[in-house]
Parts: C-alpha cells; structure tokens; sequence
C-alpha cells in the first residue's frame, strides 16, 4: 500500500487543498516553460509526443490501478480514437472539434462495451478479452481497406484549426508549441478530472472493491456497474489521445496501435506507480524520452532500453513514486532527526 | 478434386497446429503453476531456432541432434529468467511486475540477436526439407512429418510425466493449490523452477522445430506468440489437454480461412472464436475441476 | 563474446568517428548527408543493407573529395515507421543540420518525413519506397530514383500479356502500403489487356508457412502467372511451397512467379531449384557490363566479401548521385535541390536518372528483367 501514500501526501486527502493547488499551478507553469526551454523542433515533437503518453497512462492506470481491471488492450481505444475522428474528418468533412468528441465517444463507449462483455471474467481472463479485443480492433483497421485505407494508410491529416477571436488568431495549432499547450492543457485537464474522481465517493467505492469485491458487494455497492464507469472513462481518454496522435503526425497506419503499443503504455503505468495518479505521468515522460536520450548509441540503443526496463521493474517494484517517497521519506526522517 | 483440397488442408493445419502447441504448452504450463506470463518466452522460441541451425551448419552432426541442442539452450533459459526475474519478484505478489520486466527482457534479447545475427533471413534447409511424399494427390514433406511425429512424442512424454509420475503429480498439485504441494514434502521452489525449465525447453525445442518452416529472424518467435497467446486462452489457461485441442483447432483455422477466406483475416477469425468462448464459456474447452481462489 | 566486443569498439570508434565529423563539419568545406533507414525491427534487413552500400560510397569520394568538398553522413533510426521517422527525421535537421537526406525505405515513413523536409527546405533522395503518392503529387523537396509502383506495374502486366501470354494471373502480396499498391496496378494493367486475375491473396507479415496458400492456388486450376509481392523471408518460403505444391515450373507446373524490386541477387541460390523460371525485376543487375557496374560489383566484393544486393546498389547510388550534383555545383540544400532536378542522364549503378516535374525518375533502364536458369544462375531478358 506503500505505493498510495505519494499519491496521498500530494495529491490525496491527507494534503490540504492549498497544497493540491499549488502543485497545479507548478504543473502550469513547467507545462508553459517546458518548450520554451527546449526550443527546436526535434524537442518541441518530444514533448508533444509525451503529452500524448501521458494521456495513455493516466487513462489505463485509473483502470488498472485504481479500478483493478488488467486492461491489455489499451491500444484499441487509442486506434478507435484515431481513425474515428480522422475518418469523420477526411471522409464526411466534420469539423476537427466536432470529430474529436465522437472519436472520444466512440472510443469511451466501446471501453464500456467491452467492460460490459467482460465484467463477469476475472483477472486474467479480462486481461485476455481486452487484449483479444486488441488484435481484432487492429485486424479490422488493416483488413477494411474500404473504410479506413488499411495499410495504405491516411496522409496529410491536418492539425486542428486555428483558434480565432475577434478575427485575431490566438493559437495556431500548426505551430509544434501551440500544440504542445493543447494536448499538455487537455491532460492536465484530464489529470485534473481523474483526482477528482479519485478523492469523490466514487473513488472510495472503487477503492473498496479493488481491495475486496465481495464485502464490497456486501455493503450494497455496485462493483460491475462502477468498474464499468472506470473503464469507459479512461479508454475515453485514450480516445483523445489519439484524436491527438492523428492531427499531430499527420500519417495514420493500423500499425501505430499494435498491441505492443499497448503493453508499451502498460510499462508507463508499471514503471511510473501503479496506482497513484502522478506515477504513471512520469512513467509517461521517462519512457518516451529514453529511446530519444539513448540514439547516440546508435545499434545498442534498444538493447539498453531493454535492460533498462528490466532492471527498473527489479529494483523498484513500486516505480517511480514509490522510490520518490521513500526519498522523501528519507529526508523528512534526516530533517526531523 | 475437393475433398483433396479439404484433407492437404487438413494436413497443413494439423502441421501448424502443432508447432502452435509446442510454443502455447510452455506458456500454459507456466500459467498454470504461477498465475504468470512469461513474455520472452517467444524469444526462447527464436534463440532455439538459430542455435538448431548454427549447431547444424558449424558441427554437421545434422538436423535431429540439433533439436536436442535446442531443447538445452531453451531448458537453460527457462533456469536464467526463472532464477532472475521470476524468483525475485515473487515476494511482490504482483502479477503484472514479471509480465512487464519480461517485456524488457525480450526487447533486449531481440535486439542482441540482431545485432549478432542480423537482419537477413537465414534459409534453413535440412535433410528432410526437399524430400516431398505424394500420395493421391495430397503432398507432405518429410520436414513437416518430422514435426508432427516429434511434436507428438513430445506432447506424450509430457502428459506420461504429468499423469504419472510423482513430481508430475506434485506440478499438478501445485497448479492447483499451493499449499498441498508443500504437503506432498516437496519445495515448491523447486518445482516452479522445474516448470520454467521444462516450459522453455518445449520452447527451444519448438524454435528447432519451426526454424526450417520459419522465416528465420531474430523476429522469428514474436510472429507465433500473438497465435499462441490465444491458444492458451482458448484452451483453458493451464489446462494441458485444451491446449493441445486448441492449438490444434487453430492450426486448422489457419489453413481453412487461408483456403475458403483470405489469410488476412486469419487473426480475426482466431481471437472472434476467443472471445466467444470467454463469453460462453469461460473456463476454456476442456474445463477441469478447479477452485476459485481469487 | 568476440562479437560483443566487436560492437563494443565499433560503438567507441562511432562516437570518436563522429566527434571528428564534428570538428570536420567546423570547416566549411563538408556536405552533410543526413541517413534515414530503419535499424531496428525487422524493417533493419534494409537499414543493414543500405549502410553498407553508403559506407562503400563514401570510401570512394572521400579519398580524393568532389570539389574541394568532403562528405559526411549521420545516421537515425527511423524504424520504418511514422512517429519514429519524424522524430528521426527532425531530430536529424535541428542537430546534424544536413544538406541533403537520404531514405527511407518504407512508404509510410517516406511520407510522414515528406512534410518535413519541405519546411525545412532540405532536399530528399529516396531510392527504396515505391508508393506512387511519393511523386504524386509529391513536393519540391522530395526526389525518387526507383521507377514507382504504377511505372513497374505497367510495365510488368504489358510484358506478361504481351510477350509470356499470360492470361491467368493469381496475386499474392503482403499487407503492406507498398504490397498492396503493387498487386492492384498489376490487377488493373492486366485486366485492361484482357487478362483474368483468378484470385487475390494478401497475407500479413507474421505469415510463416505457405503450404496452404500454396494449396489453394494449386486447387484454381490452369495459371499463367503469379506476380508475387514480399521480401525475401516470406518470398523463399512461398516460392518453395508453391513448387511442392506443383504449382510453378520449379515443381513440375506450368505458372511462373514473376515480380518487382522485392528480391535481391542471391535469392536464387537460397530458394533452390523451386525458383526455376521466376521472372522479375531487379533493379541492380550483377551482370551489367557497364563499367560503372562492374567497378561497383569488385570494390563491394574487396570490401565486404560478397556479392552486392539492388539495396546495397540503391544506396550506393543515391550517395554518388549527390556527389555529382555537388561537382556540378551544389554546395548547400538550395543548390542541391537545384542540381537535383537538373540531373540529366546520370549513370549510376541501377541505371540512368532523370527527373520530371514531380521529380521522379523517368528512366526506365532502371528496370532490369531476369530469368532463372536451371543452373540458378540469372539470364538477362532485354525486355527494357
């Protein structure tokens, strides 16, 4: 339960809202520094690209780490998103805004569709539904040539339209740090969202059933119904993440959401702290930025990636938050000694 | 002229089908013992394909020793992952922890294999690969009879082991309830120890068997794994019997959607048929007498 | 463990070769190539090949320079993919800030990498992709050596119809961009002559045993020919199991496999006597006996000890084809882009370049066709 208590000192009920909204205001300001810092293009796609990541983890750790269902399919919503919006988009001339909320509908609703399918099997065999559902959902992306191109792939998507008032343009989205701001502010956002929901009753109810269904089930709780409203909202948010994802390469192939995408996104979850909100953020960003940190290695680069990975998950088993606590706790236990 | 379609294809699917089997056993052995997956597991696949094939070109004892060269290779990594990553991670009691260190361990043993190996696909000829038996219009190779007769043997000995032997027993006992095992006086370290051994050695030996048959690549085992992954859920997660159903069944799957469909749509139809059994019944072809101990 | 070691140093003496790209790159008279080719997944069988065919080049025209000029090139892995390849390919500007860029092999990165390049304004030689959307519409920037998918596909259905007598064709392609691209232009360019396609099947990446596609081929009757669309690995193993299936001349039929620039030199002597009277395009041919060819085929040789492939070919010629362009003037992205499109007959390995307005290459000597002998060696057909 080690895990929980960084989530708790800092964004959890023991910290006092003051707190809670300080560290906000520091997520905003890092998120308006951050490409303002690193300020060529090649950075400025990175951040953009952890952003999208960051979506994906905090997404599947509300499903697997707060509602306990071993979700391996979380690259299925991220596609459903995609090629749901882009299609609407290319196909019947939608606005952006318009095709980015039925790409998160659709993406949301198929979570609840699957969860739904699935709310009776357990552990494992949920593991596998979702995962199976994976492959199909990829399957039929590369096999419905018709609808989605299949392999021949989709080109020159373009990035969401201009924000205009007054006729000035306050936001061109096909400039990299607006778009930055955009998919950074929607995750903070959804961050924002998922805490809330974290600290709300339905939180505690989640909680509660993760710990133990049946004395949940006993004090009248719904657990299928609630662990069918967590995963609807975090493959909602892996819809929006990959409404993002089209717009922003421009370039949609089924092959981007391979179910090796999916346990890419799990490692965020794994290797951040599953179960805290902000594990899994930096989770996200570490991830995203080693293969990038490590090219200078050039043939051994994944090799290392690899090791790395291995060696994360062995010596810190709680991730990332887990060792930032129990730093944290080692300075507290120096200061006050 | 239909029916010998219908019965080459037979023949195809039962062949695939059981090299299908010899990655999925191992798998499903794992799972049943540990409630865990070991997801390097299709690179044991691929190191035991390429050390079949450099025991064959470098030593030329040819191509049967090599599958037992194979076999110790796999047993070998089955002991090192087992000894590195399983055993230590066990006090975690998590069951995603492996699944995802393992993950790292495949991306490192497949990048390693390529930067040894490279990324040109190695024809792997043995003695048997040009020697076709037609009978009636229907042809099969001497590779692929080799496969089925050896996949069989080995599907054999293993349930004899399983049914009938004391530590068999004791494995089974262990994949059903832990605590019983330890009644029976044996430790069950030792016995998932054995379990990681025997699983990758199926696994290396099944990489032997697949090489000539494969597109040899350090990428060799991640094309099968996807299919077997399915299989073990189709057959019961841990159930040995309704592996070798499943693996079975698949490998028909394959051959007749190849023929009536399109091999496009291979995947579709085998994970469409996993979901449906999820959905109606969940515990997997052959179900066992099992508690739930969740 | 020697291998390991071998790597080991490799690695060192790449960082020390590129600290001193870095003090070279100081002194103005170096033109920097940037190097986009997939090093790892399986798109590496062509990332592997091509370097070999850079590093050849670069040997050449560093010993004497090309206008006072040196050549430097810096290698990212775009994994034959599109996010990878864009940051790959951004990641290759803002840093190494080349003149020119070489790659990708893979359409969809090629594509992804496109709009790059154009708002950079650095020019971009692609020799390996094959999707006609490359050139069409294309963009300013982007210039390609291959003859695309239309040109090849055209051109294959006509000699098939006209000069085999083809009239019954059965399809068997990868699911791929480029695959399936190549199988439909085949499709189209047949059926217009008056040919029948009896059956299309396309098949993903992960497909390892062919014998059953390999049956029901067999199980369609009469067919002329078999234009097959894969790589190497899936292209042994379909070619084998059609000939045991009885299918193609190799087993004892009467159908041909034919193909494009899918199957480099040598795959005739992997597959065995199943690849008996394949016909295909190569766009390298070992045999040409023109010197520029046979220079290239005994340096290879000297270096790396065996016999080049079309993608050893394909690089080699975009890194001479850049060093034309600099002796006749190029010296930064602007004048090379130039140069580029003024390139007039240029003789490379693979044949001869020139580009038209979307700056694809019109010339068709690049198109090379081959026929298997019983003794597996190669027999040039002069159908171009």
């Amino acid at each position: 339960m080690s895990e929980t208590v960084f989530a708790q000192q800092w964004l959890g009920k023991a910290t006092s809202s003051r707190a809670r909204f300080l560290g906000y205001l520091t997520a905003v300001a890092v998120i308006v520094t951050l490409p303002l810092v690193f300020n060529d293009t090649y950075w400025r796609t990175n951040l953009t690209v952890c952003a999208i990541n960051v979506l994906l983890a905090i997404g599947l750790d509300f499903i697997l780490g707060y509602a306990g269902q071993l979700n391996l399919g979380h690259s299925a919503f991220y596609g459903l998103g995609a090629y749901v919006s882009t299609l609407l988009i290319v196909k019947l001339a939608v606005p952006f805004w318009l095709a980015f909320v039925a790409g998160v509908a659709f993406a949301g609703l198929a979570g609840t569709f699957l969860s739904l399918f699935a709310v009776r099997l357990r552990g494992h065999y949920l593991a596998i539904a979702s995962l199976g559902f994976a492959v199909i959902v990829h399957q039929i992306l590369l096999n419905w040539i018709s609808l989605t191109q299949g392999p021949l792939g989709i080109y020159g998507i373009a990035p969401p339209p201009a924000l205009v008032v007054d006729g000035t343009v306050i936001a061109d989205f096909r400039n990299l740090t607006a778009f930055f701001y955009l998919v950074a502010g929607f995750a903070l956002l959804s961050f924002l969202l998922l805490s809330q929901l974290v600290r709300s009753p339905v939180g505690e109810t989640l909680t509660a059933i993760r710990e133990d269904e049946v004395s949940a089930a006993s004090l009248g709780i719904n657990a299928a119904a609630w662990k069918v409203f967590a995963f609807g909202v975090g493959s909602a948010i892996a819809g929006a993440a990959g409404c993002f994802y089209a717009s922003f390469v421009g370039t949609l192939v089924p092959d981007a959401f391979f179910i090796t995408e999916a346990f890419n996104i799990l490692a965020m979850v794994i290797v951040g702290g599953m179960g805290t909100l902000i594990g899994p953020v930096f989770g996200a960003v570490l991830l995203t930025i080693l293969p990038e940190v490590l090219r200078g290695l050039g043939d051994l680069r994944l090799v290392v990636y690899g090791a790395a990975l291995t060696f994360v998950v062995l010596f810190i088993p709680g991730g990332m938050a887990q060792a930032a606590n129990a730093v944290g706790e080692r300075l507290w236990r120096r200061r006050s000694a | 002229m239909t029916t010998t379609i219908v019965l080459q294809q037979a023949i195809n699917g039962i062949v695939l089908g059981s090299l299908y089997v010899l990655v999925a056993l191992g798998l499903t052995l794992i799972y049943g013992v540990l409630v865990q997956i070991n997801f390097a597991h299709a690179d044991f696949v691929t190191l035991g394909a390429f050390a079949a094939y450099f025991f064959m070109h470098l030593v030329g004892l040819g191509y049967i020793p090599s599958i037992a060269v194979a076999l110790i290779v796999g047993a070998a990594m089955g002991w090192l992952i087992n000894a590195s990553i399983f055993t230590p991670l066990r006090r975690k009691n998590n069951e995603l922890l492996p699944l995802i260190a393992t993950i790292g361990v495949s991306v490192m043993m497949q990048n390693l294999m390529l930067a040894w190996f490279g990324p040109i696909p190695y024809a792997f000829e043995t003695e048997f690969s040009r020697h076709v038996i037609r009978f009636a219009g229907i042809f099969v190779s001497w590779q692929n009879v080799i496969i089925i007769v050896v996949s069989a043997l080995t599907i054999a000995l293993l349930y004899v082991f399983m049914k009938f032997t004391f530590l068999g027993k004791a494995l089974r006992a262990v994949s059903q309830d832990r605590e019983t095992a330890g009644l029976m006086g044996i430790n069950p370290n030792f016995l998932i120890m054995l379990t990681f051994v025997i699983a990758s050695a199926l696994a290396g030996m099944g990489g032997a068997m697949l090489a000539p048959v494969l597109v040899l690549t350090p990428f060799a085992g991640t094309s099968v794994i996807v299919k077997a992954f399915a299989i073990v859920i189709i057959g019961g997660f841990g159930n040995v019997e309704g592996t070798i159903l499943a693996g079975l069944i698949v490998g028909l799957i394959e051959s007749y959607t190849t023929q009536f469909l399109n091999p496009g749509l291979i995947d579709i139809v085998v994970f469409a048929l996993l979901l449906l059994m999820l959905a109606i019944r969940p515990t997997g072809l052959i179900s066992e007498r099992r508690e739930e101990n969740v | 463990m020697t291998r390991t070691l071998r790597t080991l140093c490799t690695s060192v003496a790449a960082i020390g070769l590129l600290t001193i790209g870095a003090v070279a790159q100081a002194q103005d008279k170096t033109i920097k190539i940037g190097a986009l080719f997939p090093m790892s997944g399986p798109g590496s069988y062509f990332g592997t090949q091509d370097k070999q065919g850079v590093e050849l080049a670069l040997e050449q025209i560093n010993q004497t320079g090309v206008n006072g000029y040196k050549f430097a090139v810096h290698y990212e892995d775009s994994a034959c993919s599109p996010l990878p390849a864009t940051q790959a390919a951004k990641r290759l500007i803002e840093q190494f800030k080349p003149d020119v860029i070489i790659g990708e092999e893979c359409s969809d990165a090629t594509l992804a990498v496109m709009p790059i390049v154009e708002q950079a304004k650095v020019p971009l030689l692609n020799a390996g992709s094959s999707s006609i959307k490359i050139t069409q519409p294309g963009n300013p920037w982007t210039f390609r050596i291959m003859p695309n998918e239309v040109m090849q596909g055209i051109n294959l259905a006509e000699n098939a119809y006209r000069r085999m007598n083809a009239r019954r064709a059965v399809l068997l392609f990868e699911n791929t961009n480029a695959g399936i691209g190549n199988a439909q232009v085949f499709k189209e360019n047949f059926t217009r002559l008056g040919g029948k396609v009896l059956a299309e099947i396309g098949f993903g990446r992960d497909v390892n045993d062919f014998t059953a596609i390999a049956t029901r081929v067999a199980g369609l009757g009469e067919v002329d020919v078999i234009p097959t669309y894969t790589l190497e690995g899936q292209g042994l193993k379909i070619t084998q199991a059609l000939a045991q299936a009885g299918v193609t001349k190799g087993g004892g039929g009467n159908a041909i496999q034919i193909g494009t620039i899918w199957l480099p030199f040598g795959f005739e002597q992997k597959a065995g006597k199943a690849a008996l009277g394949y016909i295909r395009i190569v766009q390298f041919d070992p045999t040409d006996a023109r010197p520029v060819a046979r220079n290239f085929v005994s340096a290879f040789k000297a270096k790396y000890n065996t016999e080049p492939t079309h993608l050893n070919a394909h690089a080699y010629d975009q890194i001479m084809l850049i060093a034309d362009v600099v002796k006749r003037g190029g010296k930064d992205p602007e004048t090379i882009r130039e140069g580029l499109a003024a390139t007039k007959n240029y003789s490379g390995v693979t044949g001869s370049v020139e580009f038209d307005k979307n700056n694809q290459n019109v010339k068709m000597d690049t198109i090379h066709y081959m026929e298997t002998k019983p003794d597996m060696s190669w027999v040039s057909l002069k159908w171009n």
